[in-house]
């Protein structure tokens, strides 16, 4: 019953030689037709899925239409479709695994009425290949021999249409059988479905694109992917200039296609280039993946593409693209990668519905990051559908030239998808930040202090160390409640009628010695992490609250810096560096000392260092204090002048502040009127890391650890100064003197709004302030340009800074290198001093980033599941600051959000206002120009927003699966927003913040009542010590000043 | 091209057969004149050349003589140009003596040696071309040269492979089939009586799905049985037509 052939096959062996292989091939007499025309279905043992009986027709797709119109063939509308097994073949062996499971789980699906015929087990449908025949020819010979045999199979009384793109095939058969009609796909779409248009679409799309890609196939001979080129063809290509080396930076916007390598070393200074080289979709970018470090070949001149500049989804962040959308800069292509900087990357699994869409083969699953910035990652588990619903870590373990995605594996699960513990410890582990609770191990050295056995100040530091207890007033002024104080002051007069100012810092490098558990610990934290709710410390509570913490009272170690100014012109005239021993006098918060200031001293009845005192003692003592407090205040008043005189920049004014805020998340700090005494800890706070980096610098020229602060590039000014220009100010940007000086002219009593966003696109124009070591640039280059200082450094805050612990040893090994001591401690070389600054420098980023993160998704929080409609709080007031293609970027200072509103929607209406200023969507177009946006409607109905315009917005939340919510806004009016209550307004921005925090806190909790103990702990702590505000409000001005000028590293290019 | 399909949806295999069948069949007795018995089969693309001397007095060593049954000796080999590829294979390399002794133990089991003490039986095999399962053609092979030889035997030894894909057992494995790398049995069976003479199996396979794969292998054995039977009454017959004239 079975007839055998045989077939010959010509294989290529992995050697490149050919094989020649026999392979059986049976025939049989009859296989399953599927049809119900069917004379024998006995002998066609049809069972299962049979073609509809109500069609008109059978189609037969030739093979070519299979593999590339197989999405058209999807279409339930197209009916009574005959797959034969040689097109199905094709399929296999030319398209690969997925677009094969595709057809098969067609063919499963009941609904669409298909079925495969399979036409080469047939004995009358096989036709064996005849010599010299091409295979394509082959194929389309058998499928049609298939069609004529099914033909008279039925009985003659089903026409059949093979759809065809061979043309010669159309012309050799369309006229050899009656009843068989051989047409191609498009004819047959447009004569037997001229109403289906999705179907014509598709069709078209399908082509388009199929022509690209064979165009880009020619180069690549069927690979995904070129292969990356050897170690030494790349190293020598970038010393000769060929290639360029440089750091690979995703669009988030637009992952798919846009990506930037920022130059690298010497390869920017000799290629002449300017900007970044941007890598035109994924191809190019050759399996790199954001943060490598890659090397790249530039295209010709005539293949370089612009930038896209129209908003899309996801665009929240205002970006300075200052040049048009079209101009066309620097394009390259990726040809290999000289450091792949894979992390640990967190990803949800495809909902159950996509699962099945890919396929049969479920082992294999991709999985989509967080991050919009890395592809899809390929993994195999079979637990696939346990995790749905978790946010999972996975590592991405290689990437063929073969395959289009990664592959990877699955390391641990973190969490439920919203749930906002699984969701922080995303953020976590987005920004690489690993905050496991200290090891035994780490807590073993740390020094006791009980109750029973409390820590004393040893002897012999008491012999080696200046001690300043009964001479010297010492005090601190922190924000209330705030428990790890890292920085005292003291003031007094010498005998000689000079004055001495003091600043003591917290030794945190006593009870930290180099390279101990703890040392290491801290230097792989590198700082403290603020989230919106809660921190991560970078050395024990032990420390950090208590040993270290300068608190009034209790004698404690530390690192001071005293100058001897002159009485009168408070010229420096001496200054001592040295290891002391205190005993702070009084814990004063802000207010209080600037209400002693201000000679208001009830205030005093509230320090708790007064209560005990008799009344002729306590005058004393507040005489005392009051004048050393007047002191210092005009002692700082000086400082800062001679800084002005060099160009410091002033930009944190009030609303400034608040502006930064939603990068830095500080704004419920800071109250409404900044105080003087801010200043004066701030100014004696720059003094003390100038005056130590000089110091150091001095002692080790080449390894000490200062922070820089680059001028920014003039061009980014450019959207600034044009801004500027549209409310009728100008800005001069040529030095930070005038900078800071027109930014204070550019005022609009009408609107504070206005000044308050020029100074934060001022920020934004600024490069961000890095840590750096002295032996790897040029002395020029220490500048510190929002200070106006020729070197600084951080040295204040040692207790939340690793910086500030290298800077200490330095200071100490400094201090040793005058007295001709030995040095104790072996110091960083420079090369080891350059790779700390790097990863401190990386550290600082991720926690700004994740500070922001976890702002954005209390933010989303607060408003998710609110109804949009009835709710008043999303409702808000807001401010145009910049103008896009097809929408605005919106300032919501009652919530500190930024973000995009769209002025045309997807479907491509347009928003259109009526007089009463409620908006709706109607068709149209939109204008835009420099500084306005104008939306005419079809009905010649226009709107226009200017820059600075304020509107009203809806904020909603858009929740994604994979990836944190986000934030919507919607324009509903182009009238400013009125509150019930105006002056809320501006208070609320204070309240909001910490009330948002509390608000999802409270709801969290809530939800999970299981845990409510350790949750009430944590909402206790809040309010009592203000944890999440524990800095000192010294810190916090000094980051607005240099670190706070943001980060603009990533931010013109996102 | 992304792994081989080896059994569809519609349920044909890479060459055209369902789960169950064999591949074709040819077989022929008697090919050789100077052997005392000898046969040819065809499997498919298998062939297999089988040559019986004896029984025998021992030649070489005497000691070697068995008092109470024959000694069966049994040689295998493969043609250089038996694979794709053409290769010389030294006489007494590791897989033909593994061969060799695998067929020894398998005839041991179905000739009746002892009716013929301190003597030798002979089958040397030898295949031409080899497409996936060499054991069960050079067992049907011998059988036939064995029965040619007119040894007699408890009954033939019928030998089928058999495989598992996808939760269905496939017999009678071809050489694309096999180097997929699932796992793989050889079952030599006696049909009359289910006695199972040799079964050997390669690489692993859950032991709930033994049962089938076992059951798919003798039934396609019982099948090639049908088969030989046909050829020996054949042969037989036109031996009787060529005595009677």
């Amino acid at each position: 019953m079975l007839q055998k052939r045989e077939k010959v096959l010509l294989l290529r062996t992995f050697q490149g030689r050919t094989l020649r292989i026999v392979r059986e091939h049976y025939l049989r007499p009859s296989v399953p037709c599927n049809s119900p025309l069917c004379p024998q279905p006995a002998a066609c043992l049809n069972d299962g899925k049979l073609l509809s009986a109500e069609v008109t027709h059978y189609v037969i797709p030739d093979w070519k239409v299979v593999q590339d119109y197989l999405e058209v063939l999807e279409f339930p509308e197209l009916k009574g479709i005959i797959f034969m097994q040689t097109a199905c073949q094709a399929v296999q062996h030319q398209r690969g695994r997925r677009q094969y499971n595709k057809l098969r789980n067609l063919l499963k699906d009941a609904r669409h009425d298909c079925v495969l015929f399979a036409n080469e087990f047939q004995q009358h449908c096989y036709l064996p290949r005849e010599k010299g025949e091409a295979m394509e020819k082959w194929q389309t010979r058998s499928i049609y021999n298939s069609a004529v045999w099914y033909y008279h199979h039925c009985g003659d009384r089903m026409p059949i249409v093979m759809v065809t793109e061979d043309e010669e095939a159309i012309l050799q058969y369309g006229s050899e059988t009656e009843g068989v009609f051989v047409i191609s796909f498009k004819n047959y779409l447009d004569n037997f479905w001229p109403d289906l248009k999705a179907a014509h679409e598709l069709c078209d799309s399908i082509l388009q694109s199929r022509r690209e890609r064979e165009n880009e196939s020619q180069e690549t001979h069927g690979k995904e992917y070129p292969e990356h080129l050897p170690l030494e063809v790349l190293e020598a290509g970038i010393k000769s200039g060929r290639y360029i080396q440089g750091i690979l930076n995703v669009n988030k916007h637009r992952a798919q296609i846009e990506a930037f390598v920022r130059l690298q070393g010497a390869s920017s200074k000799d290629s002449g280039l300017l900007s970044d080289i941007l890598i035109h979709g994924t191809k190019a970018r050759n399996r790199s993946i954001h943060g490598d470090v890659v090397v790249v070949e530039l295209l010709p001149k005539n293949e370089w593409k612009g930038r896209t500049a129209a908003l899309c989804e996801n665009d929240s962040e205002d970006k300075a693209a200052g040049e048009s959308p079209s101009e066309p800069m620097p394009t390259g292509r990726v040809v290999g990668i000289l450091q792949k900087n894979w992390r640990d990357y967190v990803v949800t699994f495809p909902s159950k519905e996509e699962v099945q869409s890919q396929g049969k083969n479920a082992q294999k699953i991709l999985v989509t990051p967080w991050d919009y910035r890395i592809p899809k990652i390929r993994i195999s588990t079979q637990q696939a559908e346990a995790l749905q619903d978790f946010r999972v870590v996975v590592r991405i373990d290689s990437w063929e030239t073969t395959s289009v995605y990664p592959n990877g594996h699955f390391v641990r699960v973190l969490g439920r998808i919203g749930d906002l513990e699984g969701e922080i410890a995303t953020i976590l582990v987005e920004n690489s930040i690993s905050v496991v609770p200290f090891s035994e191990a780490q807590m073993c050295e740390m020094p006791v202090n009980t109750p029973e056995n409390p820590w004393k100040v040893s002897p012999k530091e008491e012999r080696e160390r200046k001690d300043l207890r009964n001479t010297h007033l010492v005090f601190s002024i922190d924000p209330k409640g705030c428990e790890d104080v890292d920085d005292t002051l003291s003031v007094r007069t010498l005998n000689n009628g000079n004055l001495e100012l003091g600043v003591h810092i917290a030794d945190v490098t006593h009870f930290v010695a180099p390279n101990s558990y703890i040392d290491i610990e801290a230097r792989t934290r590198a700082t403290t992490y603020y989230l919106a709710d809660r921190r991560f410390d970078m050395l024990p509570s032990i420390l950090s609250a208590d040993l270290c913490s300068l608190l009034g009272g209790v004698d404690r170690y530390a690192v001071s810096v005293m100058w001897e100014l002159d009485k009168t012109s408070y010229e420096i005239k001496k200054v001592w560096y040295g290891r002391t021993i205190i005993r702070s006098a009084y814990k004063l918060f802000y207010e209080a000392a600037q209400e002693l200031l201000d000679g208001n001293f009830s205030i005093a009845d509230d320090i708790p260092e007064f209560k005990a005192l008799e009344e002729q003692s306590r005058q004393a003592k507040l005489d005392e204090l009051v004048w050393a407090i007047g002191k210092l205040t005009d002692i700082a008043r000086h400082i800062r002048a001679k800084r002005d005189r060099c160009g410091a920049l002033e930009l944190e004014g009030v609303e400034v502040r608040v502006q930064l805020d939603d990068k830095k998340n500080i704004h419920d700090l800071i109250p409404k009127q900044p105080l003087e005494v801010h200043e004066t800890v701030a100014e004696c706070m720059i003094l003390a890391n100038h005056w130590v980096a000089k110091k150091i610098w001095e002692s080790f020229p080449h390894q000490a650890l200062l922070r820089q602060h680059p001028p920014p590039h003039q061009e980014f000014f450019s959207e600034l100064r044009e801004c500027a220009k549209a409310k009728g100010f100008f800005i001069d940007t040529r030095s930070n003197k005038t900078l800071a000086d027109s930014l204070d002219s550019a005022n609009d009593p009408s609107d504070p709004m206005v000044n308050k966003l020029l100074r934060s696109m001022a920020t934004q124009a600024m490069s961000n302030a890095l840590y750096f070591s002295t032996g790897s640039c040029a002395e020029e280059e220490f500048h510190h340009y929002g200070l106006a200082l020729d070197k600084y450094t951080h040295f204040t805050s040692p207790i939340r800074r690793y910086s500030d612990i290298v800077v200490h040893r330095l200071l100490m090994a400094a201090i040793s290198k005058d007295k001709k001591m030995e040095m104790k401690e072996s110091l960083f070389s420079n090369k080891d001093l350059e790779e700390l600054c790097r990863h401190i420098n990386n550290r600082n980023r991720a926690a700004q980033h994740s500070q922001k993160q976890s702002t954005e998704l209390f933010q989303c929080m607060y408003f998710k599941d609110r109804d949009p409609e009835t709710e008043e709080r999303c409702m808000a007031d807001g401010v145009i600051y910049s103008i896009r293609t097809n929408g605005v970027l919106v300032f919501i200072p009652r919530f500190g959000i930024k973000g995009a509103a769209y002025l045309k929607n997807k479907d491509g209406l347009v928003i259109s206002c009526d007089p009463e200023g409620s908006s709706e969507w109607k068709p149209g177009s939109l204008q835009r120009s420099q500084n306005k946006i104008t939306s005419t409607t079809a009905g010649g109905q226009s709107v226009t927003f200017h820059l600075f315009d304020h509107v009203t917005v809806k904020i909603s939340v858009q929740a994604l699966r994979c990836h944190s919510d986000t934030i919507r806004l919607e324009i509903i009016s182009n009238k400013p927003y009125m509150t019930p209550n105006p002056e809320l307004c501006h208070q609320s921005s204070l309240l909001l913040r910490s009330e948002l925090v509390k608000e999802v806190t409270r709801s969290v909790e809530e939800a999970q009542l299981a845990q409510e103990v350790k949750g009430k702990v944590l909402q206790e702590e809040y309010q009592e010590f203000c944890q999440t505000k524990g800095r000192s409000l010294y810190t916090l001005l000094e980051e607005i000043r240099d670190l706070a000028l943001l980060d603009v590293s990533d931010s013109y290019v996102m | 091209m992304a792994g081989l399909e080896l059994l569809s949806d519609q349920g044909y295999r890479i060459d055209g057969r369902r789960a169950g069948e064999l591949r074709k069949i040819q077989a022929r007795m008697g090919v050789f004149a100077q052997a005392d018995g000898s046969a040819y089969i065809e499997q498919g693309n298998t062939k297999a050349l089988a040559v019986v001397y004896g029984p025998h007095e021992i030649r070489g060593s005497r000691s070697r003589a068995l008092p109470d049954r024959a000694l069966v000796n049994c040689q295998y080999s493969s043609a250089t140009f038996s694979t794709g590829e053409r290769k010389r294979r030294p006489h007494g390399d590791r897989k033909s003596c593994e061969m060799g002794l695998q067929l020894r133990q398998t005839f041991e089991a179905a000739i009746l040696t002892q009716l013929h003490p301190r003597s030798q039986i002979d089958i040397y095999v030898q295949v031409l071309q080899a497409d996936g399962g060499t054991y069960a053609a050079c067992v049907n092979a011998a059988t036939l040269a064995v029965m040619d030889a007119g040894i007699p035997m408890r009954d033939f030894v019928c030998a089928c492979s058999a495989g598992f894909v996808d939760g269905t057992a496939l017999a009678d494995l071809s050489h694309v089939e096999e180097a997929a790398g699932g796992p793989q049995l050889a079952l030599a069976l006696l049909p009359a009586s289910g006695q199972i003479a040799l079964l050997e199996m390669d690489s692993r396979l859950h032991e709930d799905h033994l049962e089938q794969v076992l059951e798919a292998a003798a039934q396609a054995a019982r099948d090639v049985h049908t088969l030989l039977d046909r050829v020996v009454r054949q042969h037989v017959q036109e031996a009787t037509v060529l005595l009677g004239d």
